[in-house]
């Protein structure tokens, strides 16, 4: 088993399935030649060709109904969106065709798009977004947001072979950042399984994508006077109901942590959920930790304000410990 | 532009996704002048190699990291000092933003990044050189203690509510640890398994109240609960003494504030003359009692008379649910039976009722009552009721306004029969005085559903059948 | 002055033959011709006995247009029909009753109920289902020749939008990628003048669509829609240079929309002249003339063809309306494809 980064994780699970299957091909903006903008792809024209590693032209909208298109004749196109920021160019050919394909004339649309998200390195109000919530309204769609190297490299190979639009959030703040142990044989990490990240017995902390490090930072501040167990879900659509109600029944208290802004976020149809199916189990209103509902600013006092961190967790833990 | 205080130079971050660089030369040596925007030194990252420009005109005063090692984005690699300043001096350093200028050209390339010069603080994730705590959370820190925040002791929440309930426990007795003193889930796991509990689940067999009949038999636990029942333990001040309600009341307190809650209640009054009844319990009491081993009660008879005028004003024996009235086609008539020393009430039901004649009835009713009063209820015995007689009549009572046992709609309340001198005609049709067994039957019903020419009607009749009495007929 | 080339019309049998098509194939064209204009009219009729519910949309005056087009189409190329194209499914092959169950709802169309109208493609005749946003098929037909270029087959991909549709900025992405790619797509273009009440002045300021094919690498031909020859000849001309890897063409076959934009509409904004003088040029009309003045069309055979199609409409309609209303029945479910789903020629 190798340790490498999540980027690195990323980029040799797309290369090993390129290899593995015919079918793959990658296309995006600065993805051949350039390697992408992250490096995600680099060196994969020089193996794969300019017919399966496809700089396109600066158009979203015909990278991701181009996908469909090729989709529905049978490739397995995965895109790369430069930005995340940048699906909003692509959403009607995301929500209009592909996630409405298959319900309404039963045709299958495997398609894969890569949204490298996030901030935290003052990248400002298009480059730094989490947009996971908007797309989870969309029936139709999935989503997977990895925080680990290992379901980095399983959600992506799920995410390929699934036969439907799967919206792939790679947090760019843990591309070179994070570290670990991947298992070098092929593996799929099924979608809608959560990882319990860290066992504890006071308070369920739910998040995912980079804030599952900043729970844990949090957790670890806290360690001397509360539980914290941290659900990463690992994928929002669908997302693990029954691990995150099993975890609230056993403590009672919840924490929603996530980076996107507050309002209609992902955070809400977890606490919902949690108010609907486990009201009888609560000791304590379910809290939310998120982003302010701004645009995401550029200056680092100001992204820093932003960005929920460490002390934010920390705080609202506090609050359910002391309720 | 020379710099007047000693600046930091910082490893900068060469991409969105870099953490760290790697210094590959150093272009300056210790003690060297060094101009603003001069190439200072060189560093290689995972994405680009590139010299890094001077952020100060100096003297590089100090080199704090050689060659060949890789740091973090934000690592100090040197210090620039006042040229001829000889002493760097520590201070803080400035934000810098002269480096930022000369990346701006590459911000319209693929990834618009922008490297942030200067002290780069560590976003949210893992180890963070710098304290976390150097700044107040944002987030609006919860008052540490509950005073005027309204969520004092006496709120209960859902789980904690659900254990209390399920163990039988009063949370008002419980020392609670929560903000402003709340009973936490905590709290009062940690009781119940000190044995804090009550005698729990073993209670009065299921819910004995009027609550109980109609209370689907899934959920009674949780049914017998009352929010009120939760209020803060109460000090007994002088010349009180203080106890806790059985669960029975508060069963009985939660039924009855629901009724009124529920119902329309009016209630209205007849007078009957029992004297054809008193002369046929006469002639009848010794044989019941002797061929059949039964007491034949004038409430045998009250029943009897009233399954008939339900009979003929069903609405008396229907329910409201939700915007539809119910009509049964049987009768479950409820008894109210009181325990004895004021420990409650119970209201056994005769299933059936309908069906049976006078004796079957007086028998009914005897086997119920004393099972009532020797707790040898069963559950099935106190539900599903859908008219109710009360008998406080027996006492001396000579009026009374009940309240009707939910979902029931009416409720008949028997009163004591007294002998009383009334104005009755004789055969020539002249008023004289006589002295007759009168009883007073007061009938509660729900507005709602009955209006009150209905449930006079229905009075009317059952005084009829109970003044013109038919031996023969039972 | 126009950019574009303009299409000749189509003079005698002769140049049929040399465009690949024998007397057998020519009736076969009128014969769909019929049984499209069949389909829509007595889809009209169904929609005003209150047999079809929503709005109900013809391509009267597009016949020639759409069955010129699918009649070029090999078996294995693909596209994205709209809804004034009628003649591309029937071309295709998909059965009349299917289309009318689509219509009104029942379970036997293609959509199973769940969408309506012609928003319906059997994937299986190579066809593609549309959605209302258009002309968002365009990319999608792109990314189809994008699999046969990448796959080195072949296969061309047809991609329909109408001169509105061409106001969007899907269509300029799909035809930039296409000429930068040169991918093996056919644009067409049903310019019927309206994008609902809005003329086409207001909708570009070009003298053809077709003009603006130069600007991407690529040829532009404007053909006279109603001519289901010479749209024909110009389809299958580009058809098989886009085969051959000559990348796209964008043919603008220029009609009339004879109709309102659906069924509750007027059309009170067109001129009356314009309708009379497009009325003269009927599709249906010029080729059942134009059959009889080059091909020795007869009166008899008119009749079998009519009678054919006729009682095919009637027991269309027969079977459409014995197909039930769907009841909610995993609907849910029927969101997310299953990996089964995938197990089929295509994506194997």
């Amino acid at each position: 088993m190798a340790v490498k980064t999540y980027l690195q994780a990323i980029s040799d699970a797309l290369r090993d399935e390129m290899r593995r299957d015919k079918r793959v091909f990658v296309i995006g903006e600065d993805v051949g030649v350039y390697g992408g903008a992250f490096k995600v792809t680099k060196d994969f024209q020089q193996e794969f060709g300019p017919w399966r590693v496809i700089d396109a032209p600066l158009s979203e909208t015909a990278i991701v109904g181009g996908c469909t298109g090729a989709a529905i004749m049978g490739m397995r196109p995965v895109a790369e969106m430069q930005f995340a920021d940048f699906i909003s160019c692509a959403w009607d050919h995301l929500v209009t065709v592909a996630a409405k394909q298959h319900y309404r004339a039963g045709t299958a649309v495997p398609i894969v798009v890569r949204l490298p998200s996030g901030g935290g390195f003052s990248g400002g109000p298009f480059h730094s977004q989490n947009p996971e919530s908007s797309f989870a309204h969309i029936p139709g769609l999935k989503i997977a947001c990895p925080a680990t190297p290992a379901d980095a490299k399983g959600l992506l190979l799920s995410a390929i072979e699934d036969p439907n639009p799967v919206l792939y959030f790679e947090h760019k703040h843990l591309y070179r950042r994070i570290k670990d142990e991947v298992p070098d044989e092929r593996y799929t990490i099924p979608f809608g399984e959560a990882r319990i990240h860290r066992e504890g017995d006071d308070v369920t902390l739910v998040t995912w994508g980079a804030m599952v490090y900043t729970a844990d930072e949090a957790a670890k501040q806290l360690e001397d006077e509360l539980s914290v167990e941290i659900i990463d879900l690992r994928t929002i659509a669908p997302w693990d109901r029954e691990t995150v109600l099993e975890s609230v029944a056993k403590t009672s208290k919840a924490l929603v942590l996530h980076e996107d802004t507050q309002t209609a976020g992902f955070g809400a149809e977890i606490m919902a959920t949690i108010m609907e199916e486990a009201f009888e189990d609560l000791d304590a209103p379910v809290k939310r930790v998120t982003a302010p509902d701004t645009p995401v600013p550029f200056a680092p006092p100001l992204e820093k304000w932003f960005l929920p961190q460490v002390e934010d967790v920390v705080a609202g833990l506090k609050d359910l410990a002391e309720y | 532009m020379a710099t007047q205080t000693a600046v930091d130079v910082v490893m900068p971050q060469m991409g969105v996704s870099v953490s760290e660089g790697t210094i590959t030369k150093w272009l300056k040596a210790e003690g060297e002048e060094v101009a603003a925007d001069e190439s200072l030194l060189e560093i290689s990252t995972d994405k680009v190699d590139t010299e890094v420009p001077s952020p100060a005109s100096g003297v590089l005063t100090q080199i704090l990291v050689p060659e060949g090692e890789t740091v973090e984005v934000g690592t100090k690699l040197a210090v620039i000092s006042p040229e001829g300043g000889g002493e760097a001096v520590e201070e803080p350093p400035e934000p810098a933003t002269q480096q930022a200028a000369e990346e701006s050209a590459d911000a319209s390339g693929a990834e618009g990044e922008t490297p942030t010069a200067g002290k780069v603080e560590e976003p949210p994730p893992p180890p963070s050189p710098e304290p976390a705590a150097e700044t107040p959370a944002p987030a609006a820190t919860p008052e540490p203690d509950g005073d005027g925040d309204g969520q004092g002791r006496s709120f209960v929440s859902p789980v904690v509510a659900r254990i209390a309930s399920e163990h039988d426990v009063d949370v008002g007795q419980i020392e609670g640890s929560g903000r402003g003193g709340r009973v936490t889930k905590k709290d009062i796991l940690a009781f119940v398994e000190q044995g804090g509990a009550k005698a729990a689940p073993e209670a009065p067999p299921a819910p004995a109240a009027p609550a109980a009949p109609q209370t689907p038999a899934a959920e009674p636990a949780r049914a017998a609960v009352p929010a009120q029942a939760q209020a803060e333990k109460v000090e007994p001040a002088a010349g009180e003494t203080v106890e806790p309600m059985t669960p029975m009341r508060k069963g009985i307190a939660e039924h009855m504030r629901r009724s009124l809650d529920t119902s329309a209640h009016v209630t209205t009054t007849f007078e009957v003359d029992l004297s054809k009844v008193v002369a046929i319990r006469q002639k009848l009491k010794r044989e019941y009692e002797e061929r059949h081993g039964v007491k034949l009660t004038y409430l045998a008879f009250i029943a009897r008379a009233t399954l008939d005028a339900i009979a003929k004003w069903p609405w008396m024996n229907a329910e409201i649910r939700g915007e539809s009235i119910v009509t049964k086609s049987y009768v479950n008539l409820g008894i109210a039976v009181a325990l004895e020393g004021g420990k409650g009430l119970i209201v056994p039901v005769v299933k059936h009722a309908e069906e049976k004649n006078l004796l079957g009835l007086a028998r009914a009713v005897e086997q119920i009552a004393d099972r009532a009063r020797n707790k040898k209820l069963m559950p099935d015995d106190v539900q599903g009721g859908t008219f109710t007689i009360t008998n406080p009549g027996g006492f001396g009572a000579i009026h009374g306004t009940p309240i009707i046992s939910q979902p029931q709609v009416a409720i008949l309340d028997v009163e004591a029969m007294v002998k009383r001198p009334v104005v009755i005609q004789d055969d020539a049709g002249s008023d004289v005085i006589a002295i007759r067994p009168m009883m007073n039957l007061c009938l509660a019903y729900d507005h709602r559903l009955i209006d009150g020419a209905y449930a006079a009607q229905f009075m009317r009749d059952l005084r009829t059948n109970l003044q013109t009495w038919d031996e023969s007929a039972y | 002055m126009a950019i574009a080339r303009e299409a000749e019309p189509v003079s005698s049998i002769k140049e049929t033959k040399e465009a690949g098509l024998d007397r057998e194939d020519l009736l076969g064209i009128y014969r769909n011709l019929i049984l499209t204009r069949g389909i829509e009219e007595r889809g009209h009729i169904l929609y005003k006995q209150g047999k079809i519910p929503g709005s109900f949309y013809t391509g009267r005056g597009n016949e020639a247009a759409a069955v010129g087009v699918a009649t070029a189409m090999r078996p294995e190329d693909v596209g994205t029909p709209l809804h004034r194209d009628m003649g591309v499914h029937v071309v295709r092959g998909v059965e009349p009753w299917r289309m009318f169950a689509q219509f009104m709802g029942r379970v036997d169309g293609p959509t199973r109920g769940r969408d309506g109208n012609v928003h319906m493609a059997d994937d299986r005749l190579g066809l593609i289902a549309m959605v209302s946003h258009l002309p968002a098929m365009l990319p999608v037909a792109v990314g189809a020749a994008l699999a046969f270029r990448i796959r080195e087959e072949k296969r061309v991909a047809v991609g329909w939008f109408g001169e509105g549709a061409s106001a969007r900025g899907d269509t300029h992405e799909s035809m930039n990628m296409a000429g930068v790619r040169r991918l093996p797509v056919v644009f067409v273009c049903d310019n019927n003048q309206w994008a609902y009440s809005t003329p086409t002045h207001l909708e570009f300021a070009c003298e053809t669509v077709a003009d603006r094919a130069q600007a991407y690498g690529f040829e532009g031909v404007v053909v006279d829609g109603t001519d289901v020859l010479a749209v024909y000849r110009e389809a299958k001309r580009a058809l098989e240079n886009a085969r051959e890897g000559g990348g796209p063409t964008l043919i603008e076959c220029l009609t009339l929309r004879m109709e309102g934009h659906a069924v509750h509409d007027d059309a009170f904004y067109v001129p009356k002249e314009m309708f009379e003088e497009w009325a003269k040029r009927d599709p249906l009309e010029r080729f059942r003339t134009w059959l009889r003045e080059n091909a020795d069309f007869t009166d008899q055979e008119e009749g079998e063809i009519s009678e054919q199609v006729k009682k095919l409409l009637n027991d269309a309609i027969r079977k459409a309306d014995e197909s039930p209303l769907p009841e909610p029945d995993g609907e849910v479910d029927a969101v997310y494809a299953t990996p089964e789903e995938l197990e089929t020629p295509h994506h194997k």
